[in-house]
């Protein structure tokens, strides 16, 4: 691999926003998640978890809910507005204000005709979902206390409403409550703070289950409107709680970072007992507080307070343990946050509202800030005929001549900068690029898809090199094929043209088209058995995929100019120092 | 009415450099008093009086005029009418300016005029593409232009300027442009709601601790025990590391001084 100066930068203060509120739905298999900074991100679940799109958004909308309605989202926060997203072009299409105060959830029914969201002035409002806006129809009884939470029966009929210290079930056609739940409130000093129903969620057969602020959650008979039964899971909040399809399991979340299940089974093998809610699992997943949670079929997914994605596959819906069935952990964003200027030794670090200008300073590693400016940012998206979806990643080659754009329906184009026209579609892979970087000389273009496949395309042939087809007919070895992140940035070496350096967050790799494709049976990480080997074994053992995990929680990696590497890291535990505080648990022996 | 008088005139104003203290006159007065008032037959206040002057004269009082302490009277009214309007003038001065302040801040915080001009003419001939035509009320139109800081003006007109040149209009899209300082921030409800959900997870009786006791915990019970985070992270504490040095230093000096 050779030697390089190492320009290590760790001043990018990088610093992602807690997650509010997430959405699931089911029939495109899109995860919608909201985060404080009123931002909105959409993953695609069947695309190994790959971040399709990302909706900027601003502080003062305050984002407290999601919901989807068939493939459209509708979105409701503290600012009284209740705002539905344009998916295709990244933007909100537009805002209603709801005039109940601050709106606390939203919810909508399975038919999908009704949206109802839950008003800070004690009034749950319904709204009719119809072609190209919403409309209001009408108000639930007014109540005195503000509405939490909200969960609407399957059939339509009922809807389940948190409130301070008690739940109050609704009958929809007229509009009265026709049950009140008093929720108790907690032991000892928190006997004189009204307890908060955080999250309700109602099952088919009326029962109703309940997570509140004494730590507890409880089942209740929606019916009769009684206790059936209580669990004491955690000294804190319970603040999030989400049923399965199936209505055969309920997942809690707390503010310990726990996530807990819940089962409807018998708990014991002997009799034909009846079966009823038992605690089943406790996952610990998070440091702080968990605020959104989202049962799918196979997996709980859970976000909060310490900003990652945690995706936590069930393993009893698994035959065997495999690659899908570990935890995954989305810590950032899946496109590149760092530009890197080879020649002038230059690093742009992008922010959500400002843009950072830095020079690489010399040996002694200290970048100087050139220019801090508080720019806007421009985003223009524009997509080609054809195909409506944003375009979300784009490069260009080192002789300005080409522009490659890849848009979230997986296609990418080429475009012809000197004559301004398409220049040509590279065939559709059926997972999205993640990262593309076009050879300074050969203008071959390389790509990164999200399964961590990788081709090579040659634009001015129009089609695949042969070191593509390759590595295609060999296959990539399974251990590149199991890694969990995306690649996120694809460079060159200026003065290797054989050279292809890429990297995700663990590791960075440098692809030399040169040495001959590993084979499934080859070590792969194999830079440290080859330095023990003598200088006559090596080349026997050598092969194309030279892998380096020596920096961690990586963000960029780039050569310049001058055959020095930049890496920018930007370590977790710098992101978990400037985290808000978590709950103080006493430990044993501490 | 002479007291009323003396006690106007007594009080110093701050504001207005105009009205002078006139502790003479006041005292003339106060020794005019008794004699007009004995004059006049209240003798209540003449007692008081008699105390603070300082009479060390038996003599009998001066003889004052009725036409005399009438014209005074009048004088000092007049006086008093006077100094009120300079000052109800003087506060106009002042409002006036202030007003006129806030309108030269207003106007430096706004867009130079032309460049409004441009962005206001190029909408208008975008309204003739047919097609739809995005409501310029979305929160986040497609090209937004944050409202710039001072030093980052000149800069921020190169780029306009820049973008003006001519491509933009070639541009097909719809777009709108708005500052986000205009959007209005969280009014009072959207406040209340966020101190709500504030003080029931992060408020008192919340049993909360910092994010430097979570990680030094799993510092001290993890495989290998080592240091708390805040020792072994150099980069936190560092005002707490500060402090304690000073305050080490101060002590050597302390021990130095009694032992020399």
């Amino acid at each position: 691999m050779g030697e390089f100066k190492v320009h290590r930068v760790r001043f990018f203060d990088y610093m992602p926003t807690a997650i509010r509120a997430m959405a699931f739905n089911a029939h495109t298999e899109r995860l919608a998640l909201a985060r404080m900074d009123g931002s909105v991100e959409i993953f695609n679940f069947t695309d190994h978890y790959f971040q399709e799109k990302v909706i900027p958004g601003k502080d003062s909308r305050s984002t407290e809910s999601l919901c989807w309605v068939g493939g459209r989202l509708f979105s409701a926060g503290l600012n009284g507005e209740i705002t539905e997203y344009d998916l295709e072009n990244l933007r909100p299409k537009y805002s209603l204000e709801a005039y109940g105060g601050p709106i606390w959830t939203i919810i909508s029914n399975t038919q999908g005709t009704q949206l109802a969201i839950g008003c800070e002035d004690g009034t749950v409002k319904l709204f009719e979902v119809l072609e190209e806006h919403i409309q209001f129809e009408r108000n639930l009884d007014r109540q005195k206390g503000r509405i939490i939470s909200l969960s609407w029966h399957p059939s339509g009929t009922h809807i389940a409403a948190g409130m301070m210290d008690m739940i109050r079930v609704f009958d929809v056609p007229t509009g009265h409550a026709v049950q009140r739940l008093l929720v108790d409130r907690g032991f000892g000093g928190s006997k004189s703070q009204e307890t908060v129903v955080w999250s309700v969620a109602f099952l088919s057969d009326h029962t109703v289950v309940s997570g509140d602020s004494a730590g507890k959650v409880q089942v209740w008979d929606g019916h009769t409107g009684t206790l059936v039964k209580t669990h004491l899971v955690t000294k804190w909040d319970v603040l999030a709680l989400s049923v399965s399809k199936d209505e055969s399991s309920v997942v809690a979340g707390t503010s310990e970072g726990t996530v807990i299940q819940f089962q409807f089974i018998a708990p014991t093998l002997h009799q034909q007992q009846d079966k009823e809610w038992v605690r089943t699992r406790t996952f610990k997943n998070h440091t702080h507080d968990v605020r959104a949670l989202a049962e799918i079929e196979t997996a709980i997914v859970s976000g909060g307070m310490d900003t990652h994605l945690v995706v936590r596959p069930l393993l009893e819906k698994f035959d065997e343990k495999s690659h899908a069935s570990g935890l995954r952990k989305i810590h950032f964003p899946h496109r590149n946050l760092v530009s890197c200027a080879k020649k002038a030794g230059l690093l742009l670090f992008q922010f959500p509202g400002q843009l950072e200008l830095w020079r690489l300073g010399d040996s002694d590693g200290h970048g100087e800030n050139h220019t801090h400016t508080h720019t806007h940012g421009l985003t223009l998206t524009f997509s080609s005929p054809g195909s409506r979806q944003p375009i979300h990643l784009m490069t260009t080659s080192v002789d300005g001549k080409w522009l490659a754009a890849a848009n979230s329906d997986c296609e990418i184009r080429v475009y012809n900068l000197q004559k301004l026209k398409l220049h040509c579609i590279v065939p559709v892979y059926g997972s999205c690029p993640s990262a593309m970087g076009i050879h300074p000389t050969t203008n071959n273009m390389t790509v990164v898809h999200a399964d961590q496949q990788l081709f090579e395309y040659s634009i001015v042939e129009k089609q695949y090199t042969d070191w593509s087809r390759k590595l295609q007919k060999q296959g990539l070895h399974n251990v590149w094929l199991d890694r969990d992140t995306p690649v996120t940035h694809v460079t060159f070496n200026p003065k290797n043209p054989n050279q292809v350096v890429l990297h995700d967050m663990h590791m960075f790799c440098i692809i030399d088209q040169s040495l001959p494709l590993p084979d499934q049976k080859t070590q792969f990480y194999n830079q440290m058995t080859l330095r023990s080997l003598s200088e006559q074994e090596r080349p026997s053992h050598l092969h194309a995929f030279k892998i380096c995990k020596t920096f961690q929680d990586l963000l960029c990696v780039s050569l310049l100019d001058d055959q020095s590497l930049v890496v920018v890291e930007r370590p977790l535990l710098a992101i978990t120092s400037q985290l808000p505080a978590p709950v103080r648990q006493k430990k044993f022996a501490t | 009415m002479h007291k009323m008088l003396v006690e106007k005139e007594v009080q110093p104003h701050r504001r207005s450099g105009l009205m002078t203290y006139r502790p003479k006159m006041a005292k003339k007065l106060l020794r005019k008093s008794p004699s007009s008032s004995n004059k006049f037959n209240s003798a209540n206040m003449t007692d008081d009086f008699q105390l603070h002057l300082d009479s060390s004269d038996d003599d009998a009082p001066e003889e004052v005029t009725f036409e005399e302490s009438k014209a005074s009277a009048l004088r000092s009214m007049k006086n008093a009418l006077e100094t009120s309007k300079r000052e109800k003038d003087l506060l106009k001065e002042k409002r006036r300016k202030r007003q006129e302040l806030f309108q030269e801040q207003k106007k430096r915080r706004l867009l130079p005029a032309h460049i409004l001009e441009e962005i206001d003419t190029a909408p208008a001939k975008k309204q003739k593409l047919p097609g739809d035509q995005a409501e310029s009320n979305h929160e986040e139109a497609s090209c937004s232009w944050e409202e710039g800081r001072e030093g980052s003006k000149e800069g921020y007109e190169k780029e306009t300027k820049k973008g003006f040149k001519g491509n933009i209009r070639s541009l097909k899209g719809n777009y709108s442009v708005m500052r986000v300082a205009d959007q209005s921030s969280t009014n009072s409800q959207q406040q209340t709601a966020m101190d709500f959900i504030q003080a029931r997870l992060y408020g008192p009786g919340s049993q909360r601790t910092t994010n430097n006791e979570l990680l030094s915990l799993e510092n001290k019970r993890g495989p290998n025990k080592s240091a708390a985070m805040q020792f072994v992270n150099k980069k936190w504490g560092t005002e707490k590391k500060a402090k304690a040095e000073k305050l080490k230093k101060q002590w050597i000096q302390k021990q130095k001084v009694p032992s020399s």
